[in-house]
Parts: structure tokens; sequence; C-alpha cells
């Protein structure tokens, strides 16, 4: 049961390796495939739920020789929601058809590599699934084979690259401090241990994680990458890859090492800032739809970033709310924005007043977790500053709607009835969250009483 | 030895470091590769034992296999992404009949101009294959953004 969503997605996208994904009957099956890992994933998610974290080694093994798998709840989250970004970028795909034969095959790998980052017990493991999944990104980003695309998705790997092997040296050098590799005994070690190495371990992970986020100092390649891409690569990146920086920093800042989060708290609300700012104003200042949204994404980590350092309930709430809601904002954006069409100007409508945190979509939520956190901290210069970045959002977000969907254009790019039937249900999931969104607030609750260790989080 | 292991991650990290600021995309490419040589000795020096060899029934004392495993694991990844880096940048040489950062960074800039002067995917973005930059909007201007001023 548990190993199901990831031996669906492995076995498929062997399978479908070998086959042709251009053929529409290959790239269906590829949509079969993600939507049964997709429903097992959910299923298994209530179980989740109902019972609490689960746990198995593979192969058989005991307790502590044995790779675990460790499913709970904060993994779910994410784990659906990468799904989810991926089944509804691989249905878009599938529906203006495939150019190139590997495309649903890397997709289904980059599932693989995700479900496995977000269910996996084990400090190396992570590292194997995380490179899982970022091969299969470096291959998607040179998709559509333009020389643009070759030069961003240099760009990509190098610097992913370097980010990957900084995590590695970082799992290394837990491991030599901890003697332990399985996250339940890291947790459990880390206390007991030197302080000083265990510090730049945690600097080691937070660039690692930081560099996948494209958080500001570490952002450059992002804008490259995202304005040359296709949309639906744009929207896999940004709705799924991305969770990778923002679940690892939750798993390894606020459920691993905490004690060294809150140490780096500072940095983290300087750098948050920063990306805020920096990533509103640039946005303003782009005139490419791609390129306004990739600097949006590097604005919107920002708020993550800081909702991290607050820490605590509040703090860990908001982050993973407003990862989740982020996620789904920026697929459904990037998707609709090369689209014509009033429907979909009104889902990239949605979108825009998602990310701008405007009431009844599902971003105001994000927001409020993110002001009730800052006002519980009593820190007021964030409160101003979620404020602002609010305000910046709402600028660029409606000077790229005006640009896009105001200005009649003859010769836009009419799309099909599928992919404009994708980005409105989009649309509507995001409504929909913003409208009744009580199941997610109470996945997200027990999640952060995971994290936090609250005796009874787990029924 | 500990002592020993670690130089060699200095130097190894260091000749990649130095590699990886050079402006042609193979020596970048090899410096990936030194660096990722040198997380993987890292991971070795991680937990180094000297003792038996780990095979069971387990004598008194046995080296660390753990590390072992995960070095081979790294190498065979970092080898992978190797190959694939080196495939992206012969693709990077096709299409731009070099690997000088210098020019690619002079391409990404009229890129960026082009971009600047239209909110519009340009042919090359669209997948038409434009080997000559110059064929769309030479001057700055595409058509269809002067008739919208």
């Amino acid at each position: 049961m548990m190993v199901l969503p990831l031996g669906i997605l492995w076995f498929g996208a062997v399978v479908l390796a070998v086959l042709d994904g251009t053929r529409p009957k290959n790239a269906l099956l590829s949509v079969a495939i993600m939507g049964a890992a997709l429903l097992s994933t959910i299923v298994l998610g209530i179980d989740v739920y109902r019972h609490g974290t689960r746990e198995m080694v593979v192969g058989g093994w005991e307790r502590g020789v044995g790779i675990s798998l460790r499913i709970d709840t904060l993994g779910i989250i994410f784990a659906v929601l990468s799904l989810a970004v991926l089944f509804a970028a691989l249905v878009y795909e599938t529906a203006i058809g495939v150019k190139a034969r590997i495309f649903p095959a890397l997709v289904l790998f980059m599932g693989v590599g995700l479900t496995g980052i977000f269910f996996t017990g084990d400090a190396f493991n992570f590292y194997v699934f995380f490179e899982i999944a970022m091969i299969s990104a470096y291959v998607l980003a040179s998709y559509g084979e333009t020389p643009r695309q070759f030069r961003a998705a240099f760009t990509f790997t190098v610097v992913n690259l370097l980010g990957s092997t900084l995590f590695l040296i970082a799992m290394a050098a837990l491991y030599h401090t901890t003697g332990r590799l399985d996250m339940i005994g890291i947790k459990a070690q880390v206390p007991l241990v030197a302080e000083s190495p265990v510090i730049l371990i945690s600097t080691l992970v937070f660039v690692a994680f930081g560099v996948k986020l494209g958080l500001f100092p570490f952002h450059f390649w992002l804008p490259a990458v995202y304005t040359g891409t296709r949309p639906s690569v744009a929207a896999i990146f940004s709705g799924a890859l991305a969770n990778i920086g923002s679940y690892g920093l939750l798993r390894f800042g606020a459920d691993l090492l905490p004690r060294e989060l809150e140490q780096g708290a500072p940095v983290l609300i300087v750098l948050g800032a920063v990306s805020i700012i920096y990533g509103g104003v640039q946005s303003i200042a782009r005139r490419s739809a791609n390129e306004v949204l990739a600097y949006s994404s590097i604005g919107q980590v920002g708020y993550i970033m800081i909702a991290l350092a607050i820490g605590g309930e509040a703090g860990y709430f908001a982050a993973i709310l407003y990862a989740v809601i982020n996620g789904l904002n920026k697929t459904l954006l990037f998707l609709s924005v090369s689209m014509r069409g009033w429907l979909v100007g009104v889902a990239f409508a949605i979108g825009a007043f998602s990310v701008a945190g405007v009431p009844p979509a599902a971003g105001f939520l994000g927001k409020l977790a993110m002001f009730r956190a800052a006002i519980e901290d009593e820190s007021w210069s964030i409160v101003a500053l979620i404020f602002a970045g609010g305000a910046l959002s709402l600028l660029y977000m409606f000077q790229l709607y005006r640009r896009r969907f105001w200005i009649e254009d003859e010769d836009g790019e009419d799309a099909g009835t599928l992919p404009q039937v994708i980005v409105v249900v989009m649309a509507v999931g995001v409504l929909m969250i913003g409208v009744w969104p009580q199941p997610l607030l109470e996945l997200t609750d027990q999640a952060v009483l995971e994290l936090l260790d609250v005796p009874g989080s787990t029924p | 030895m500990t002592l020993i292991l670690s130089l060699c991650v200095a130097v190894l990290f260091g000749a990649g470091a130095y590699l990886m600021l050079k402006r042609d995309l193979i020596r970048l490419i090899i410096g990936m590769a030194l660096i990722g040589n040198a997380a993987n000795l890292f991971i070795m020096a991680a937990g180094l034992t000297t003792g038996e060899a780990p095979i069971y029934p387990l004598e008194e004392d046995t080296a660390d296999p753990l590390v072992q495993a995960m070095t081979l694991t790294a190498i065979v990844i970092s080898f992978a992404v190797t190959a694939l880096v080196l495939g992206l940048a012969y693709r990077v040489y096709v299409s731009h009949l070099s690997v000088d950062i210098r020019e690619l960074s002079q391409a990404e800039e009229e890129q960026a101009g082009r971009d600047d002067m239209t909110d519009q995917p340009d042919p090359e973005e669209l997948g038409a294959e434009t080997d000559d930059p110059e064929t769309t909007g030479s001057n700055g201007h595409s058509p269809r953004e002067v008739t919208r001023r």
C-alpha cells in the first residue's frame, strides 16, 4: 500500500521510456499512470490522516538496518500537490501535443523522485530521490530544443548540480557527526553532538534548498529557465520541483535541525525580505509574461522563508500553507498565460487574485496565515513587509493581466478546448480552497503538530 | 590518513572551483566532475574506519560499509549527470557553434533585448529553428509592437 504510488510511477516511467511519447496513445497512457498514482496517493493520504504516520522498512530488513519509508502528513500534502501539478501539466501537454518522445516518461520519473523525497525516512535516500527528480528536470529544462532553452538548461544544470553536491556533502557530514542516516535517529542525535559542525551542515542544506527554491542570492538561474521554456515545463518547475526546496527546508530545518533553524532565523528573514522586494520590483519592471511570473516566484519564496524564520506553530503553519497555495497558483498562471480567450482570462484573473492574496481566492488564506504568524510574533516590520509585498504583487499581476487579456490581439494563439478546461478546473480548485479551506487547514494543522512532536498529534 | 584525505578533498574541490570559473563550458564540466569527486572522497572520509571487510559473520573490527555503499551510489549518480551535462554542452555547441561563455551570454542579452521590446513569444521560442538571431526584430522593434504603439 505504501509503495503503491512509487511503484506505479516507477514501472510506468520505465515502460514509457522505451515508447514514443509523441504518439497520442502513449501520452494518454502516461496520463492514466499519473492519474492512478495521484489517486493512490490520495487514498494513502486519507489513511495517514486517519491512522497517523506510517512506516515501513524496505526489503524486510530490521529497523535501523534497512532503508525506511516514512509517510507523515507533511509528506502527503506535498506529494499530493506535486502529483496534481504534474498531472495537470501532463494533461495540458498531451492536449496540445507532446513534442518530444521522452517527455511523458520524464514527467513520470520526476513524479518518482518527488514522491520518493516526500515519503523517505532516510537522509541519503532523500539525496538519491532528489537526484532522480533533478535529472528529469535537467532534461525537461531543454524541452522544446531551441538554442535559448539549451543555454538555460545548461545554466540550470550546472547551478543545481552544485547545489546537489553541497547537499551530498552535508549528508555525509551529518552521518559523520551523528552516526545515523535515518531521520528519526538524526533528530534524536543532533541535540547531543557539538553545535558548530551542525551549524555548518545546516548552512549547506540551506544553500542547497535555496538554490532549488530560487531564493534571492541563488535565484539567477530561474528567470532564464522559466522565460525560455514551454508553459507546461514552467508549471512543473514552479509547482512541483520547487516543492523540494520548501519541503526540504521544512523537513531538515523545522523537523531535524530546529535549533539551527532558530539560530539562522535573522538570515532567513533578511533574505526573505530581500526576495520579496526584489521579486516584486523586478516583476513590475518586466514585460514578457513568463519573466514576470518567474520573478514573482522569487518573491513568493520570500514569504515561505519568513514564515519558516518566525517558526513555532503559527510560522510553520503559514510556511506549509503558503508553499502549497503558491505551487497551485503558479501552475495555474504559467499554464493560462500562454493561452487566449475570455475563459482563460477569468482563470488567469483568479490566479492573479490568489497571488495578490485577495479573497475568496486561496492565496488569501496564505497571506492570512502569514499575517497571523507575524502578529503572534509581534514583529510589525514583517507585517508591513507582507503588506507591501501584497501590494506589489497586485500591481504586477494586473499589469500582466491588462497586457495579456485586455489588449485585443487578433493573432493570439487560440488554444483548444481541453487546455482551457484544465486551467478552468485548476482555477475552480484554487477558488474552492479559498471558499472551503477546512480540509487543507486541518491537514496543515496536523502536519505542524507532527513537526513539533506535540503528543497526541497522531490519533 | 584523515589528513591525507582532507588534503585530497581540498585540492580536488579547489581545482574544481577554479575550473568552474573558466569561460569554456568543457572546463566548467570538468570542474564540476572534480567537485563531484571531492564530494565522493568526503563521504569516504566521513566514515573512515580501519578493519576487516564487513562480511557476515562479523569479526571484531570491521570497516564501515555504509560509506562505501553511499559513495558507490554517489559515483553512479555523478557519472550519469556528467554524461548528461556533456550531452547538453554538445547541443549548446551545435546550436551556437561555440562553447565560450562570453558568446553565449551575448546571445542571451540579445534575446533579453528582444523580450523587452515585445511581450509576445518570438519565433525562436515557439520552436522555429532560427539560427540567425537577426531575423526577428533586427532593430529591436518587431512589426507588431510598432503598430500597437
